[in-house]
């Protein structure tokens, strides 16, 4: 907490200093090739991979070289400075933040997560609540025909079928807004594993674990009775693999898929209180439309380049990254089921931009 | 390729020829002297490797073994803790995230486990492979067969991962595991469920068929060294050959294929990607039968080391370390306890290294 | 006829014995194939992986293969000199279990190591000399092991003879041991490079992963492999991602193959070669 107040404080310094407009730092096509690396969350990555092309386009000497990998190897390699940029779902914890002062978590794109199940004979958009989810990660709730499920959804009826929850075994954001979730709606949780890119999951007899959220897919799809969380940006595909997404409901009590409309109906709830140094939940935001599991999805970079051409070049991709009329737009961020970052963040946005200098 | 043809040069026979070509130094030219050092250091590179190695291992575990005591061995939690909670655990004068954990136990039995069942199966076989071959089958298919177990030793251990995953595991659990829960079902270890084909059982399997190389050609090379004198007496007396077998041939190789085994036992201790791929998983628990997801000293490694760079106390990373510790000595003891075992019994046949080779 | 019976079932289990050694890696290479049927093409060596290709994995490890090479034979070989022709025995034992020992150690923790010190501490970043190094360690040792033994095998007559000529050691060496040895210790150095290209562990955390070409640059650029496809794609949701790390697979064991096929073909040329040199 201490680390967020100081970095906090310290951004709002820096604006304070230079309160007539300054100057922005160059952007444009590098004047020789430069290659940003990039490695992180699995979430963000189908995202990445449509907008490295565009980049190219753009820049002709600016390539964008994503990978998969996990937000929480996004995140390391950021703070090893093994990658230039790490991409996260999860925003950098404090203690993070504080041991790493020349890192920053840059937002691009917002993101949201659906909970997906496989159920034989089961209809789609089955509700749960966070508390419910809680329950059966932690082991109270083991059956699919149980009556806390049944209270849920009357007038469907489910088998006698063990739930197999599936949760990620490589640290990622994923992780991170899902327990985030189930710490938000659940006091258990709350007090026991709590959140975090990984966390000490509950022991329970059926559950099964994935890498990454191809792997969530690929684990759901073989096993009848599971229930798993997974990134928008693949949901299509874990669709087309025969899960059923179910609705989640959100803090008015309603029942919410993750779509555009409610993804929005989040960001707008929380974009007016987003921090300086843009490290911001957006889980259970306020709101009957609002999905209660919504995400910025970070790059993060840091602060201090190597030379004056690769902070222009990152320069150059983020600002062209987050505009509506370049790599932002909606036919990029609908492939992925992502929507654009709300109006009021991009100046906030804009200003870390110009932090990072050669 | 090399073991086969040139085996014998390294044995305890060459050890006379060595000693008689032992330099002595005044034979030496000063041109000499210097490159005997150059040679001499370069002979030293592995060693100074090894050390190294372990050294940068021990120091980094360190601090995981002073914050969690006797627990890192006896504690069944592993876990990072609340990287993103405010405050910080301070134990043993040590500093980690609020509820830190570093328990290896699941971790080493998952190790034990997988590597003992793979080497309870891979031995029998091997040598009843081995047996088969030099006895039963006609001699032109013999050097057909050693370069088979030249290409087994050779395939990468993600390539049997893959296997694994794709056709192994799916077909042990669609076909045979059910077959083994039925049959085998009054033992509880062996009851259903028996999953989709990741976990404990099929890792097992395929480390067994990773180690078999190992094993197979060094017995081979053991049942070569059997007199065929002995052997042709106990035919002559009546013996059927699987007397023979068990009467001349098993007792003069028993000692060699004890420290092949050993060998290959460590072999599987270490082995990581094919583990990874195939065990399902399952940190920090035990499996709950021998078809369920685990997971081993090696796998987890990998499959932490990102998670554990996030963590800005750094405590995450010594625990990795100090999995690797454990994980380094056990192998190295095994790999001693095999080489000491040879060098006693002699019979001039040298071990493989690493892989089989 | 009790022990005629008992005979005959110990050699069908015998047999079954080998059959089930044989039966693993015809099964390996048919699931490759059927896996990477659909895929299999001249792409795959004219696109990247982003295009569903894997020309930068190929390229990289070639690479690798390189490097190791550059690494290991001047170390290696003369490691093994030092062992077959001045090591005293008690010493060259010692030097010997060093060796031995390091080629069973696993290979993670070589990685690890790896990982944490050059890319880490070092601020080597994902860099292809710290997977050349981590490499380097695990292949070394069957280098100087097969080194060792070419030596060895090569005739003491013709090292008696140079030295009764009165060259010095290091001539002996140069004219006298060292030719008739070199194709042993060329194959020893194919086998090296087989295990170096089917290795993951060391090189996950210390190279990293790239789509691109190699970039040939030591430090701060990751690059791509083969193995690491074979591993990370299977975990991807789409089929086309599954044949491709099948076909990576299948081109690893293409390359393993002929990398065996030249080492019996050098080691066959020894066997020839100090034939002649023995007539």
């Amino acid at each position: 907490m201490a680390g967020l107040l100081i970095l906090g404080s310290f951004g709002g310094n820096v604006a304070l200093a230079k309160s007539k407009k300054p100057k922005a730092l160059p952007t444009g096509n590098p004047s020789s090739p430069i290659t940003l690396t990039e490695a992180g969350s699995t979430l963000l990555y189908p995202y990445l991979e449509v907008l490295a092309p565009q980049v190219t386009s753009a820049y002709p000497h600016l390539t964008l070289s994503p990978a998969a990998g996990g937000s929480g190897l996004g995140i390391a390699d950021a703070i090893g400075s093994l990658t230039t940029l790490g991409g996260s779902d999860a925003y950098l914890s404090a203690a993070d933040a504080l041991a790493n002062p020349g890192l920053m978590n840059v937002p691009i794109a917002i993101s949201a997560q659906a909970v997906d199940y496989n159920v034989p004979g089961a209809p789609s958009y089955l509700k749960f609540t966070g508390n419910v989810l809680a329950e059966i990660y932690q082991g109270k709730i083991t059956n699919w025909d149980a009556s806390q499920i049944a209270h849920l959804n009357p007038g469907v009826t489910l088998p006698n079928l063990a739930i197999v929850p599936v949760r990620r075994v490589d640290s990622s954001g994923d992780t991170f807004i899902f327990t985030s979730f189930l710490t938000a709606t659940n006091k258990a949780w709350a007090n026991g594993p709590s959140e975090g890119t990984t966390v000490t999951w509950p022991a329970v007899s059926n559950e099964l674990t994935a890498e990454g959220n191809p792997g969530m897919i690929t684990v759901c799809t073989a096993t009848p009775g599971c229930i798993a969380y997974i990134g928008v940006s693949v949901e299509n595909q874990a669709i087309e693999a025969g899960l059923k997404e179910s609705l989640l409901q959100n803090k008015s009590g309603k029942f919410v898929r993750p779509i555009e409309s409610t993804i929005t109906a989040a960001v707008a709830a929380g974009a007016g209180s987003t921090p300086a140094n843009l490290t911001q939940s957006l889980i259970y935001e306020k709101g009957a439309k609002a999905y209660p599991i919504v995400n910025f999805e970070y790059l993060i970079v840091q602060k201090k380049q190597k030379t004056k051409a690769l902070a222009e070049a990152i320069r150059t991709f983020f600002s062209w990254a987050i505009k509506t009329s370049a790599g932002a737009t909606p036919d990029n961020l609908t492939a992925v089921d992502f929507v654009a970052m709300p109006a009021v963040v991009i100046p906030k946005v804009e200003a870390a931009i110009q932090k990072i200098t050669g | 390729m090399i073991t086969s043809e040139g085996g014998a040069g390294q044995s305890a026979g060459s050890a006379g020829s060595q000693a008689r070509r032992a330099v002595r130094d005044r034979d030496l030219t000063r041109r000499d002297r210097l490159a005997r050092l150059g040679f001499l250091v370069a002979a030293l590179v592995p060693s100074g490797m090894l050390l190294f190695l372990a050294a940068e291992i021990i120091r980094e575990a360190i601090p995981a073994f002073t914050f969690s005591g006797w627990g890192f061995f006896t504690g069944q939690i592993f876990s990072f803790g609340q990287l993103y909670a405010p405050t910080l655990t301070h134990h043993n004068g040590v500093v980690a995230p609020h509820g830190a954990a570093y328990g290896a136990l699941p971790f080493m039995v998952g190790t034990l486990a997988c590597s003992v069942i793979a080497l309870a199966i891979a031995v029998p076989v091997s040598v009843g492979a081995v047996l088969a071959l030099t006895e039963r089958v006609p001699y032109r298919f013999q050097s057909g067969m050693s370069v088979f177990l030249e290409v087994l030793a050779g395939i990468p251990s993600v390539a049997y991962g893959l296997w694994g995953v794709l056709f192994f595991g799916p077909f042990m659990a669609a076909h045979v595991y059910p077959v083994l829960a039925s049959v085998l079902g009054f033992i509880p270890l062996f009851r259903a469920p028996v999953g989709f084909g990741e976990g404990l059982l099929t890792a097992s399997l395929v480390l067994a068929v990773m180690i078999v190389p190992i094993i197979a050609a060094t017995t081979r090379e053991l049942i070569r060294t059997v007199p065929i004198l002995a052997k042709e007496g106990a035919l002559a007396l009546g013996m059927t050959p699987y007397e023979t077998v068990k009467v001349v041939t098993l007792p003069y190789v028993r000692r060699g294929i004890l420290a092949a085994s050993l060998l290959g036992w460590a072999r599987a201790l270490g082995e990581t990607m094919a583990v990874l791929m195939i065990s399902g998983n399952l940190l920090d628990r035990l499996p709950v039968n021998i078809y369920g997801s685990f997971s081993t000293l090696a796998a987890s490694i990998v499959d932490l080391l990102d998670s554990a760079l996030t963590d800005a106390t750094g405590m995450a990373v010594h625990a990795l370390a100090a999995l690797g510790c454990v994980l380094l000595i056990i192998t190295i003891a095994t790999n001693l306890g095999g080489r000491l075992i040879i060098r006693r019994a002699s019979g001039g046949v040298p071990l493989p290294i690493g892989r089989g080779i | 006829m009790i022990r005629h019976l008992r005979d005959l079932g110990f050699w069908t289990l015998c047999l079954i014995a080998l059959a089930l050694v044989i039966f693993p890696s015809v099964s390996i290479v048919i699931s490759l194939v059927q896996q990477a049927w659909p895929v299999l093409g001249w792409h795959l060596f004219t696109a990247g992986t982003p295009d569903d290709g894997l020309q930068n994995a190929i390229l990289g490890t070639l690479v690798l293969c390189g490097g190791i090479l550059v690494v290991t034979a001047p170390v290696g070989i003369a490691g093994g000199i030092y062992l077959a022709e001045f090591s005293h025995l008690r010493q060259g034992s010692w030097i010997r279990l060093g060796y031995e020992t390091l080629a069973g150690i696993p290979s993670i923790v070589v990685g690890f190591v790896g990982y944490v010190v050059l890319d880490i501490e070092l601020h080597w970043g994902f860099s292809l000399l710290a997977g050349i190094l981590a490499l380097s360690a695990i292949v070394l040792p069957y280098v100087v092991k097969t080194t060792e033994v070419a030596l060895l095998q090569v005739p003491s007559t013709l090292r008696d003879g140079a030295i009764a000529l009165g060259l010095s050691r290091l001539t002996t060496l140069r004219r006298a041991v060292l030719p008739p040895a070199i194709p042993a210790i060329i194959s020893g150095l194919v086998v090296a490079v087989a295990i170096g290209v089917g290795e993951t562990a060391p090189l996950l955390y210390t190279i990293g992963f790239s789509d691109q070409n190699p970039s040939l640059q030591p430090f701060q650029h990751s690059m791509g492999y083969l193995t690491y496809v074979v591993f990370y794609w299977i975990s991807l949701p789409s089929k086309t991602d599954h044949e491709l790390g099948g076909a990576a697979g299948l081109i690893l064991i293409g390359m393993l193959l002929v990398l065996i096929a030249l080492g019996r073909l050098v080691s066959r040329w020894t066997s020839r070669y100090s034939a002649s040199m023995l007539s």
